[in-house]
Parts: structure tokens; sequence; C-alpha cells
């Protein structure tokens, strides 16, 4: 599989999983892409130095909006409209889709031109437009090439990574209606001519929005390519989608902000443009939009809020670190997670963002819970610790799987009580006898079939620590040395200080 | 706007701007039960006063971080350059001047657009280069200034500020300084006044919030080099939209 | 002053002779480890898979078990690294949060308390191999155990170390992760073999033991002579052999 096409994929997790697996180019592509922006990523955070202050910072600084929402988006939409933007509130996908139909239909529009906006992804919006007979044109380079291979993005930052020149020449050169050579110049020459006549005669210009700062009723925008300037500067219209949650209180923190999403990225001290617009063009302007339109979204977003567990998603700036950190993304793409958002984040936020208690288990259950998404994450999102909170809600919501809620069950009968353990092992140990040779273990069957598939187990040993332990102890009695007074008096100084402090942290 | 199809769309649906009011009347009151949602999903009442915000900007000791101006110099055109942009040092307009009507015949351009700026408008390149068409942003009002652009070989502008730290220029959007001179053009000449270099990123930022939002422009554009894109196999190509040539000319 | 061991499941059934090295290690040091026999499972299988119900079951088996203990060792940075979520599991109740966190203050990974608590990096090993190490996820990301083992293994004579290209990367275990996502699990395993075949080293050293079993375990289905060892074991075979 190089990706799929809308609506055709397996319906688990798993067997996206295993297609992926399989694809031998798109493992190499995904890997040698993620690993290229995580070293990036590593070098810039090193050259810019201090960086877990800078997180420290923008985790805050998400903190403190998030917690006073009401007040920021508030401000933003009264700021915003002051400035001659007429702003939208959309409770559901539904509702923005409608508006942005409306507005559309008003506009008499035939084409629309879009800078890359995950928002619009998640309310499928490409294919509500076709609906109305509106052209709906992706311009960012890899959206672009996907959009033209009926695909969705497969990572936030590079959407087209797991197409490889060769197939992208070809779907270049069918709508080129000529042969193009499988060189990076030419098709992108090739893209920028056919593009720019696209932004010259569209009547829309539909952008998503990585900031929206509250004090001033600006939207802010970060890109490479200047597809995201185009589309604010020539159509006549221009429609943003944002989520609700995209604003900070000022510029001041755009600094911030714009220290953390390049470097955490792509590796860069900034993206080639980074835009604020502040309303639609002035009267006596030549260029801008002449009418701004910013649709503010929620759609499972709100859900969120005042929930202990998972407020803090809010705070991620879509980055897609936690995508090039991952190793299950790694090895199995953006495709296998089966929604608009993958990796890490798109494991937690997809479930979330539905509150659809029977879907959380088999995207949550992808994730070896090795925390290298939260270490990754510029704004410090316990994403590890939150896949566990989604595992413990669907068994909570007696979604849970009737052998593995059995077997847990099990699991807590024996492990409260250290006689069950003992007995288990023993009962191990005559069980074994059957399949270990050699002190191993290579039955490919039953418990065992997928972990010998690539492993060989070690079988029990004659004697479990417990056995042994009367003997070790017996032995370590007689040739006891003596304690160095001066750890002993750091042992009894810590025995001492834990008693001081009470509760509290542990020792980190 | 007076044709059959506008007519019969009017037919059908409200005038344009009584649409527009029509949304803006809902927007209002879908504002106040949205906004009233999170505070409920916040449980606590609705905020008013601005809260104690006191995280705002980047950490203290970054706040007093100051190149000297030799060291903006030097940074600035380390980090613009390994973004793929080129950069100059000229002492003075006149060596701008030259400069750019050195580049111009050099690269053979027929159209040049730039800023209705008093500085451009000193350097006198439409009698310099009198084989190209050197246009002033928005000097007439009938021309069709975005096509005039679009089809520029160069674009000129006058950097409003640029920061060393990122190797970023700053350009603000008015009826003379059009946004599409420094995106639409193969080539980007930006001219950046010594004085206006700054060190940090947040130096430029931070006279957003003094000035307000009353006297914000439509577009604030920060540019740190060439267009690019590394989306098909991560290969870089230079000039995927925007300018693919970008020259930051640090005068004075 | 109570020192106990806190064994963990893995290394009690299938792996005794690390806790056989641990307190021979620290005899050696003047510590007399106690072993409380009560100590089952750290509850982690359960809690990961969303079962808390079935996880505070055996948390509270733990908190008993070494509830006079002064000093908590474990060779897992993933078993110890459990305990820390102990107070979120007790939460809703006091009493039980309060002993949680009883228990989190007190626990140590075996290198932490071997460095930092006893202050002893040099514990008199020789060791004349190629030596790699993998610092699994819980114990240096949750733990922050990153620069313990390090001080240990250079004090370590004869020891030839050679870092492991991308070592913080998962190795693939994940719990019932393993079971359940079985084929991306031996991807990334069969990725970490690659990575440890790629320093040539004779050694692989590690600090949790699932990690090391799911490693040795792919090494020794290809064939390959690399011995997986936890870095207790080679402290000690290396007194020993010193």
């Amino acid at each position: 599989m190089s990706g799929h096409g809308q609506g055709t994929a397996p319906a688990t997790v798993k067997d996206r999983a295993d297609l992926a697996l399989n694809d031998e180019f798109l493992r190499k592509a995904v890997k040698f892409t993620t690993e290229r922006l995580r070293a990036g990523k590593k070098n810039a955070a090193e050259d810019h130095g201090n960086w877990d202050d800078w997180r420290e910072r923008g985790r805050q600084i998400r903190l403190h909006t998030i917690a006073n929402l009401d007040y920021y988006l508030n401000l933003f939409a009264d700021n915003a409209r002051a400035n001659g933007v007429h702003v939208h509130f959309a409770d559901t996908a539904a509702e923005a889709v409608k508006l942005s139909l409306d507005i559309a239909r008003h506009a008499q529009a035939k084409t629309v031109v879009k800078s890359k906006s995950m928002v619009t992804e998640e309310l499928h919006l490409n294919q509500a437009l076709a609906t109305i007979g509106v052209e709906a044109i992706e311009t960012d380079l890899g959206e672009y090439i996907i959009q033209l291979a009926n695909e969705t993005p497969s990572h936030i930052i590079i959407p087209a990574i797991h197409k490889n020149r060769y197939q992208i020449a070809e779907l270049l050169s069918k709508e080129a209606g000529e042969t193009l050579a499988p060189d990076t110049q030419i098709l992108a020459g090739f893209v920028r001519k056919k593009l720019r006549e696209k932004f010259l005669e569209a009547d829309i210009g539909m952008t998503g929005c990585n900031f929206a700062i509250a004090e001033t009723g600006s939207m802010v925008l970060f890109e490479n390519e200047g597809n995201a300037r185009m589309v604010t500067t020539v159509p006549k219209t221009q429609i943003t989608l944002m989520g609700m949650e995209r604003i900070i209180p000022s510029w001041e923190d755009l600094e911030v902000m714009a220290t953390l999403l390049p470097r955490s990225a792509t590796g860069q001290k900034l993206t080639v443009y980074m835009s604020g617009i502040t309303g639609p063009k002035r009267a006596a302007d030549a260029d801008g939009p002449e009418e701004m339109h910013i649709v503010i979204v929620d759609n499972g977003r709100s859900l969120q809020l005042g929930d202990p567990e998972f407020q803090e998603l809010l705070n991620c700036i879509r980055c897609g670190a936690c995508l090039n950190a991952c190793p299950v993304y790694r090895h199995i793409g953006g495709h296998a997670y089966g929604g608009t958002y993958s990796g890490p984040i798109g494991a937690v936020l997809t479930p979330a963002l539905k509150k659809n208690v029977a879907e959380w288990d088999d995207i949550a259950n992808a994730s070896s819970l090795c925390g290298a998404c939260y270490e990754a994450c510029p704004v410090k999102i316990p994403l590890h610790e939150m896949l566990i909170y989604l595992r413990r809600r669907k068994v909570e919501a007696g979604e849970g799987k009737l052998l593995e809620g059995l077997g847990m069950k099990g699991f807590a009968s024996i492990m409260k009580n250290a006689g069950r353990f003992k007995t288990v092992l023993k009962l191990g140990k005559l069980g074994q006898k059957l399949v270990a040779r050699g002190g191993e273990i290579r039955l490919k069957a039953g418990p065992l079939k997928g972990w010998n598939s690539y492993r060989i187990t070690p079988s029990l040993p004659k004697q479990s620590f417990r056995d042994k332990w009367k003997t070790l102890e017996e032995e370590i009695r007689h040739g006891l040395q003596e304690l160095d007074p001066a750890a002993k008096a750091r042992m009894e100084a810590l025995v001492k200080e834990r008693e001081q402090e009470g509760g509290g942290h542990g020792h980190g | 706007m007076a044709d059959r199809t506008h007519t019969r769309t009017q037919s059908l649906l409200l005038s344009h701007q009584e649409w527009l009011a029509q949304l803006a009347e809902e927007s209002l009151a879908k504002q106040k039960t949205f906004i009233d949602g999170i505070s409920s999903k916040l449980r606590r009442p609705r905020a008013h006063t601005p809260p104690q915000h006191p995280y705002r900007g980047a950490p203290d000791f970054w706040r007093t971080f100051e190149w000297s101006e030799q060291e903006r110099i030097e940074r600035f055109t380390d980090h613009f350059k390994s973004a793929g942009g080129h950069v100059v040092r000229l002492s003075n307009m006149d060596a701008v001047k030259q400069f750019i009507t050195e580049k111009a015949t050099e690269l053979s351009a027929k159209y040049i657009v730039r800023q209705n700026q008093q500085e451009l408008d000193d350097l006198g390149l439409e009698k310099a280069l009198p084989d190209a068409r050197v246009s002033t942003w928005n000097s007439d009002a009938a021309e069709a200034w975005k096509a005039r652009a679009a089809e520029a070989d160069i674009g000129v502008v006058v950097a409003d500020c640029a920061a060393a730290y990122t190797g970023s220029i700053t350009v603000m959007s008015s009826k003379d300084k059009g946004r599409s001179v420094s995106l639409l053009p193969t080539v980007l000449l930006a001219i950046i006044p010594v004085e206006r270099l700054k060190t940090r990123l947040g130096e430029v930022l931070i006279r957003f919030d003094e000035a307000g939002r009353e006297n914000l422009p439509a577009g604030i554009h920060f540019i740190s080099g060439p267009s690019r894109s590394a989306d098909i196999e991560n290969d870089l190509t230079i000039g995927v939209h925007g300018p693919g040539i970008v020259y930051a000319l640090i005068v004075g | 002053m109570k020192v106990s061991l806190f064994i963990t499941c893995l290394s009690d059934a299938l792996f005794p002779r690390v806790g056989e090295a641990i307190v021979r290690l620290l005899a050696k040091r003047g510590v007399k480890v106690d072993f409380p026999p009560a100590q089952t499972c750290c509850g982690q299988p359960a809690f990961n898979s969303g079962y808390w119900n079935e996880a505070r079951a055996s948390a509270k088996t733990i908190i008993e078990a070494f509830e006079d203990s002064d000093f908590v060792i474990s060779p897992s940075g993933s078993c110890t690294g459990m305990i820390q979520h102990y107070p979120k599991l007790f939460e809703n109740d006091p009493v039980m949060h309060a002993r949680a966190i009883g228990l989190q203050r007190k626990s140590y990974e075996f290198t932490q308390f071997l460095v930092n608590v006893l202050d002893v990096t040099d514990v008199g090993a020789s060791f004349p191999y190629k030596v790699t190490y993998h610092p699994s996820c819980h114990g240096s990301r949750l733990l922050g155990v990153k620069d313990e083992p390090m001080a240990l293994m250079q004090a370590v004579k004869g020891l030839e170390f050679v870092p492991l290209p991308f070592a913080e990367d998962c190795c693939g275990f994940g719990g019932t992760f393993a079971v359940k996502m079985a084929d991306i699990s031996g991807a990334m395993v069969t990725e970490k073999a690659d990575h440890v075949k790629e320093t040539e080293a004779q050694v692989l050293v590690g600090l949790d033991l699932a990690c090391l079993m799911n490693i040795a375990g792919n090494l020794r289905y290809r064939g390959e002579p690399v011995r997986v060892m936890h870095l207790a074991e080679l402290l000690y075979e290396g007194v020993a052999g010193a």
C-alpha cells in the first residue's frame, strides 16, 4: 500500500498497519523523512539552547490561554470583527461546512485555492465544496500531490511523505498532458506554473490558522512555499477555518510559539514565511482580500475542557514532532491511524474529539508507551499517559474485550497474593516441559504466536529468585562488609528528609 | 457585476450586504452561547476581565539578549544565506542603486515592480534601467497591480524591520506597499537600512502589541529566504510559489 | 535501616541471577538487602491496558509488602517507574494515596541507588569486552536515569563502550503491545537488533529485563551471538572475575 484512497482502508489499526509493514517503500520513505526531521529538530533545539526553559514557557502560555479560553476567544472575535472580519462560530463539522458553502455560494465561486489546513481535512470540506460545483485546489506542493492521487495526508508537516518521485511524476504527467521527468525541479516547476494560473483566477482563498492573536484579532500562518501568502493576497474573498483553541494572547507570545513551532517541525529557525493578517485589505490597498471570513470551529475540541486528563490536548501546536519521534509511526506511517491526525497526537486526538468510546481502544493500543512523543513535544503534552487514560476509559465503559478482562481479573487475583504467584510459577515450569528445549521456547502457537514470530523465548529456570532466597541470604550474612559511614549518613539523612516533608513528590 | 448570472442569483438570495448583515447578527448571538459554553465546561462563570498572565512572551533571560551591530549583520548574513538567500552589504543608497541596476541588467529583467516608497523614488531606477519597465505599486488606480506583480521579473522593497537571530525581513502592507511585490516576482530585492536590523524576533513583534489593533496593517510578513519545499522525497526545491531568488541588501 | 529488593516478577521468574547479582554487589558495599516475600508484580500490565481496578490490587500488595522498608531497590526502571503512577491510581483514596507517595519516595532503580545514594561508580569490576547500551524508555524518560549507568560502565576496567545508534528508540516491547500489535512490535525489535549488530559489540547491556528479553529474543532468533545482560550482572561478573 502507498496510502489509501478515501474510504477504502481496512477497519482496524492492526490491519492497516499490516499493510504498511509489508510496503517496503513506504517504510523506508517514512523512516528516512522522520529521521531527517528528528535530527533537524534536535540540532535546532541544541543550537538555540535552554530548550527546556522554552518548552516550559510554551506550555505555560498554552495552559494559561486554554484555562481562560472564554475570555481570549471572545476578545479575539471582538477584535477580528472590529478589523472588518466576518467572524463565525461552528459547534460541529456540519455547521462549519454549511457556513463555508454559504460563503462560497454568495461569492459565486467556481474555484477555491487552499493552503494547508488540517481543520478542513477534519471537515472533509473539499468533498463538500465539490457537491455544490466548486473546485477546491490544494496549493501546498505535498497537498496538491495527494489531492491528485485522491488520498489524505499521512503526516501533518509532510503530507506526501509516502510518495516517491516516480509516483509523483506519473500523477503530474497526467495533469500536464505530457510526460514529466521524475526530477524534483521539473516537477515543482510544473506545479508552480500550473498553480500560478489557479491563484490568479480563483474566487476564494481558504486557509487554516496556526495562531490567532486575541489582543489584535490577527491570524498567523507559518509556511515555506509562499502558497499561504498567495491564498491570502490574490483572491477577492478569504475564508479561514480555525480550531477554537488556536488562540494566543499577544504578539509577544507569538515569539515563543515561533521559537518552538518551526524548530520542532522541520528544524528551521523560522519558516520562510510567517504572516500576520489583521483584517481584509484596507480600502486604499491594491491587494489582499476584499472580504475576509474566519470560521471558529469546535467539532469536539470543547469536550476536552474541564477534563483534567485531556484538557492539555488543546495545547497542541500541530508541529508533528511527536510523529517524527514515534517508533510506531515510523513503521506504519500515517494512514494506518485511520483518522485526520496521525501519530501519537492522532492516536489521542482522534478518539478524544469524537468521545467515541468504542473506537478508542484500537487506536490507543498502537503504542508501546515509550514516551518519545512527550519528550519531543514542544509544549510537553503527556500523550503517553493520555493513551493509558483512553484505554482505562474504554474498560470503564465496559468496552473492553471479554477475554482480556477475564485475563486481567485472573492477573489481579494472582498478583495480590504472593502464594498464588508462586503456584503459577510452579505450574509454568510444569507446563513448559512440553515446549522448552535447551532453555528456549520456539513454539509459534497460542499466546506465543505473535511474539515468537520474531523472537525466541527463554524458558523458566529451575529455581525462581524466591526459591533461591533462603540460601542466598545465608551466604550474604556471612560475608557482609562494613557500610561506608558517609553512605550510611546519606541514607539516614534521606529517610529523615522524607519524614519531615511528609507527602509530596519523589526524589526524581 | 450587472451580468445575468448575478441578477439571477440576486433574485434567489439576499443582496450581498444584506446577507453579510444577517450573518453578523447570527454570529453575535452565536458568540454568546459559544463562549458561555466554554465557561460552563471550564466550570466557572464567564471571565470578563483580563486574566493575570505571568508567562507572557519569552523567558526573562531572553529579553535582555542583544548583539552588537556588527554581530547582527554577521549573524543575519549567516542565517539568511544558510536558508538559501543572498546578502550584500552596501555602504549607501548610491551603492544600492548601482547593485540593483547591475543585477537587473545581468538577469535581463524586463519588468520590475517596486513599492511606492520615498527611498525607492530617490533611486531613480526608471532612468537607470531604460530597457526595463519599472512600475511603482498602486501609482495608478486603473492598473491591475496583482497582474503587474505576477509578471515582474524583479520586485524591490524596503524592509520595515529585520531580525538577525532568525534571519528574517519584515514587510508591512499599505496603500503604497503591496503584499504582492515581495511575493509574486521571480526575484526579490529587499533593502534593509542597517538601523532597522534588530537582534531578536521579539523586538519586532512587541511593536505590534504596542501599536495596538487599530494601527496594524492588513498584512505583516516575515520573510526568511527564498520560497522552498521538501515535499518531494525530501529533496529541497527553491522557488515553489514565492520568489526563488532573494537578496537582502543591508545598507548604511 | 531496611534496604529491600523489589525483585519484579520477570526477574523473579525468568532471571533470578539478576536479583542475585544485585544482592551480592550491595553486600560487598555493606548493604544487607532484605527480600519481603509478600511482593508480587507492580501491576503495570493491567495499568497500561486500562484495567486500573486490577492494577490497584497489585499496587496495594506491593505497597504493603514494602511498608516498613526504608529503601526499595529494583532491577527495572519500568517497574520503579510504575510505582511513580501509584499516587494517581489512588487519587480518590487519601489513605492509600499517602502510602503510595511514601513508597514512591523511597523507590530506586538499582543504578540510581548505587550511584546517587551510595555514591559508588567504581565497583572494582573488570570486563574486557566491547559493550553497547540500550537505555530503556521508562528508566531514561520517566525516571531520568541517564548518567548513572554511563558512570558505572566508564569505571569498569577493560570495558570498551560503543554507543548504540538511535539508542533512545523504543525496542518495541511495551508489555501487552508486543502481543496485541505483534507485527509492529516485531518490526521495532528487528530494527533495534539491527542497530545492536551495527555496533559490532559483543555484549548488550540495559537496565530493564523486559526490553533485554525482547531484544535478546530477536538476536537469538536471528542467530546473532551478541550476549545480552543486565548491567548488574555485568558488574557482578566483572567483580567476581577481577
